[in-house]
């Protein structure tokens, strides 16, 4: 499957690793209700890491459009929360 | 719903604001290229305002390590005069400078950071803009062939979640070097007022004091010498006043 890492790529991801991203994904719901920061910060990067370490990087002139999308790395808490409260998803 | 799904969201969502569709296939496609292009335009626009910032930054920093080396010298000369107290403020002034150096040196290896990302992302999307151009020729040409209409839609939702993207980086990098330009204006303010104890009309009130310090011990030694002298005629044999 196609993964891209917001503002940094994306990548070909064997499909076998869906069930990690999604035990670390439902982990984060947790942090980010908890607004435990130190926590977010660790789990995001285990995430992202998992599809760095895991894949091979989509060339840089093809396109596909991705099957999962993950946050951007320097993504904060606040914004996270503003992610799930929906703020972030309304258009302009 | 995990983050996961809530950033595929919010990705389709801004894709679907950058895919408006006309009519006739190959207008799309054309159309397309051009928003391509103009952000294309955009981000290097914003590599450049970027650098602009870092280089400001980069001024400033060697302002205020001029500074502190100014103040070092400050604090020796006046204690060297026995003032304390002018020593004092001097290397107060001095920590004071160094934190803010040290507060620039970060920014700047920050936007060094965001400029690199920033150049990558770039150069991506030249690629997939480059890309995209061949395909859609070669779509355009095909165009009467019932497979056309998916190629399309693959072709455009790919480079499509790619501009999506780059809109991301760039709001994020410009959001980065507005705070960034902001803080640099702010600290020119402070420069200009005198609180970052730069020069008023070429001396700060450090060296003004100073100077008062080392012509007053001129008149002091002065007079000194005058009373010397004074208290010499004052011992030669009496009988003369």
């Amino acid at each position: 499957m196609i993964v891209r890492i917001l503002t940094e790529g994306q990548y070909r991801l064997p499909g076998s690793f869906i069930d990690q991203l999604n035990e670390i994904d439902n982990k984060i719901v947790g942090v980010v209700e908890q607004e435990n920061e130190a926590e977010f910060r660790k789990l995001l990067s285990e995430m992202l890491d998992l599809v760095r370490n895991n894949s091979n990087e989509v060339g840089m002139d093809e396109l596909v459009e991705s099957d999962i999308v993950l946050p951007e790395p320097d993504i904060t808490l606040i914004e996270a929360e503003e992610l799930f409260t929906g703020e972030g998803i309304v258009p302009d | 719903m995990g983050i996961l799904a809530r950033t595929s969201t919010l990705m389709r969502a801004k894709m679907n604001r950058l895919l408006d569709r006309a009519e006739n296939p190959s207008e799309t496609l054309d159309v397309a290229y051009d928003k391509q292009i103009e952000m294309l335009r955009n981000v290097k626009r914003g590599v450049v305002e970027m650098v602009s910032t870092k280089r400001r930054l980069q001024l400033q920093a060697g302002k205020v390590q001029d500074n502190i080396s100014k103040l070092d010298v400050q604090a020796r000369k006046a204690m060297g005069m026995g003032r304390e107290d002018m020593a004092r403020l001097a290397l107060e002034r001095k920590q004071h400078a160094n934190t803010e150096l040290q507060d620039l040196d970060q920014q700047i290896s920050g936007l060094e950071l965001e400029q690199e990302k920033l150049t990558k992302a770039e150069q991506r999307l030249q690629a997939k803009v480059q890309a995209f151009r061949t395909k859609k020729e070669i779509i355009k040409a095909q165009y009467k062939a019932a497979q056309a209409q998916v190629r399309i839609g693959s072709a455009l939702s790919g480079i499509s979640e790619e501009m999506g993207d780059i809109t991301l980086s760039v709001e994020r990098a410009e959001d980065k070097t507005e705070a960034l330009r902001a803080k640099s204006g702010a600290i020119d303010e402070l420069a200009e007022a005198g609180v970052l104890n730069l020069e008023i009309d070429g001396k700060d009130d450090i060296s003004r004091e100073l100077d008062k310090l080392s012509a007053n011990s001129e008149v002091e030694s002065e007079l000194a010498a005058l009373k010397a002298s004074a208290s010499e005629k004052k011992s030669l044999p009496e009988g003369q006043s």
